[in-house]
């Protein structure tokens, strides 16, 4: 990751509150996204996440907070005079207009004389990988151009902040992977900040410098990927990013800077206090992502600490086979991926493993 | 075609239909004052004998005026009532439209008698003006109910995008939406004219006895020696309507290709 965190605030979140009706939208949003920084909203749908872009846009009113950009409370500026451009879900191309035209829309009350304008056009056009596409229709594109197109058109006002409303949901999944690279290459070029809303956490993982998790209007967890995917917060943002195996387990005491705890099938572990974030009211639980588990061969010794275990269930992916593994005679399952690197052998269905694991990978949440 | 009786139907229903209507370019060019068959032979007489009809020249212009204004207004007062259902909530917005819409089912004869005493009570005289004051009555549901669909499948982010482009509301309004439901507006502004041109009752009750195309058609047709020159007159209008649908139809199938849409079918 190349985020620094000494770059400027470009919007600041305190407390913002949205109401539609009696339905709490978004439920004390507090936060603030850096110049230049790739953010993301992730969140399955309903979390607010949309509507938290929207209130930034200038489409949503918020019920009560403030909404700082680049140092100014947005509070009454309406979305034609904010700072920001959106690339819409849709796309929202205008269907009676041309490539050039939809991407010089925005230029309309420019003063620049109309060659300067085409030729902003052209660049805008160009930097999206458009070139000479200016001329066509704008009906007659394929989902991967509108969602170019739509790119040019904001991008060519220069705002500080581009929106970004799921922009890949509708393209193929070759498409989406391709444009995720082409999206963080832009993003790098400009340098303007870009807000991504997305419901995909693997998109936001790959493409972001900081990610906010949003559940049921409220931000579970703001922070960069690896910290989301290492250190999660809460259970639920545990379950939400990737695959993760929850171990029930029992405190058996807690000092300033350590946790030890009795994790069923796994026995006593010393965790740092930082792998166990602050209590959530949950009956314990110790979270292990699969791919810190392996599967020991013959005489191999486990560099920290190894459990037995046998195997329920083998799902082969090609590059990785994926086990389900029952841990030390218990009733608890976890699953652990093992790539398949030439002389490792596939494994079979009731077979007895002895599982490795790093007590340094683990996740307390209580 | 599975069933072939249904072809037969279906021929029949159609010929049961249009057959009436293409009896009238025969007797307007058949050289008798009676309508029936054989015909006698051809002649132009009956255009030249309309055309020479003073009061029918009248009647046609009245028409005009009437069908242009009631078309016009129903189209605006449905531009702006489509974009209120679609777009907005606001309290008491069902039984509003409920209301505007009501006059579809409404007997005619009910609300022109009802316009006339209200408007003879409160002491207006009747006029051209009165008579397109009912007929907006009758479009505008005809207006709103076409215009709803084509308000409906505009995308809402258009309207947002041209807003976050720098636009303002009105704007927005000029450049995104109006181009787009075009061929809507024009649909509602056909459908009103042709609604309005034809329409009988309200003209008759609110026109005063003032020379109206259906109301003078209608009285024409008691005297026999007329009839011919109605049938011409006939022609006339049916050539005339041919040629509106056409044009509709085209202007709709190029703000189709336009907006890049399907075609899902004509506006009738």
């Amino acid at each position: 990751m190349t985020y620094s965190d000494d770059r400027a605030t470009m919007i600041e979140f305190k407390d913002v509150h949205k109401y539609y009706g009696d339905y709490h939208a978004l439920r004390g949003i507090n936060g603030t996204i850096k110049a230049g920084e790739f953010f993301s909203l992730l969140g399955p749908s309903g979390c607010g996440k949309t509507t938290l872009l929207r209130t930034i846009a200038g489409f949503e009113d918020i019920s009560s907070g403030v909404i700082m950009i680049d140092g100014k409370d947005m509070a009454g500026v309406a979305a034609n005079a904010r700072p920001t451009n959106m690339v819409f879900q849709s796309y929202a191309i205008f269907p009676h207009m041309s490539v050039a035209e939809n991407v010089g829309f925005g230029l309309r009350k420019d003063p620049r004389s109309k060659e300067e304008k085409a030729r902003a056009v052209a660049e805008a056009l160009e930097m999206v990988g458009l070139k000479g596409y200016g001329n066509r229709a704008a009906h007659a594109l394929s989902g991967g151009q509108r969602q170019r197109v739509a790119l040019a058109r904001a991008l060519i006002l220069k705002p500080k902040v581009l929106l970004l409303d799921e922009p890949l949901s509708a393209l193929d999944k070759k498409m989406r992977e391709h444009m995720q690279v082409e999206l963080i290459k832009l993003q790098r070029q400009v340098g303007i900040t870009f807000i991504l809303v997305t419901h995909d956490q693997e998109e936001a993982l790959v493409m972001s410098d900081r990610i906010a998790v949003m559940f049921e209007g409220e931000i579970a967890q703001l922070a960069d990927p690896e910290t989301l995917y290492r250190r999660p917060a809460t259970k639920k943002v545990a379950d939400f990013i990737g695959t993760m195996n929850f171990v029930p387990a029992t405190i058996l005491s807690e000092t300033g800077n350590a946790v030890e705890v009795d994790a069923k099938g796994l026995g006593r572990v010393m965790l740092d206090i930082d792998q166990a974030p602050a209590k959530a009211g949950e009956s314990p639980v110790v979270g292990l992502r699969p791919e810190t588990l392996t599967l020991l061969y013959d005489d191999q010794k486990a560099p920290e600490r190894e459990t037995d275990g046998v195997i329920d269930e083998v799902i082969y992916f090609g590059d990785m086979t994926y086990y389900d593994v029952y841990l030390g005679g218990t009733d608890v399952e976890v699953r652990l991926s093992m790539r398949n690197v030439p002389g490792r052998p596939v494994l079979d269905v009731g077979e007895k493993v002895r599982v490795a694991w790093s007590p340094s990978a683990l996740v307390l949440f209580r | 075609m599975k069933a072939p009786w249904l072809r037969g139907f279906t021929l029949f229903y159609l010929l049961f239909l249009y057959s009436p209507i293409l009896l009238l370019p025969i007797f307007a060019f058949n050289d008798s004052k009676v309508v029936s068959f054989p015909l006698s032979g051809f002649t132009t007489n009956w255009f030249v004998e309309m055309w020479a009809d003073k009061n029918l020249r009248i009647a046609a212009k009245n028409s005009l005026i009437i069908a242009l204004s009631v078309a016009t207004l129903s189209t605006i007062l449905g531009i702006f009532a489509a974009r209120a259902s679609v777009r907005y909530r606001f309290p008491g917005k069902a039984p509003l439209m409920g209301l505007i819409m009501l006059p579809l089912v409404l007997p005619e004869m009910i609300v022109a008698m009802s316009l006339l005493v209200v408007l003879l009570s409160i002491g207006v005289p009747l006029s051209l003006l009165t008579v397109i004051m009912g007929q907006v009555l009758i479009c505008t549901p005809f207006a709103v109910a076409i215009l709803t669909s084509a308000f409906q499948s505009l995308d809402r982010s258009l309207e947002e995008a041209a807003l976050d482009l720098g636009e303002t509301q009105w704007s927005t309004f000029r450049l995104i939406i109006l181009p787009l439901v075009m061929p809507g507006i024009l649909a509602s502004f056909l459908i009103c004219f042709t609604i309005s041109f034809d329409e009988f009752i309200i003209a008759n009750f609110l026109g005063s006895g003032r020379p109206i195309l259906s109301v003078y058609i209608f009285g024409q047709f008691r005297f026999p020696s007329k009839v011919p020159s109605m049938l011409a007159l006939g022609t006339v209008l049916v050539c005339f309507s041919i040629i509106l649908l056409g044009f509709a139809e085209y202007m709709r199938r190029r703000g189709i290709a336009k907006a890049g849409g399907k075609d899902a079918g004509g506006f009738l």
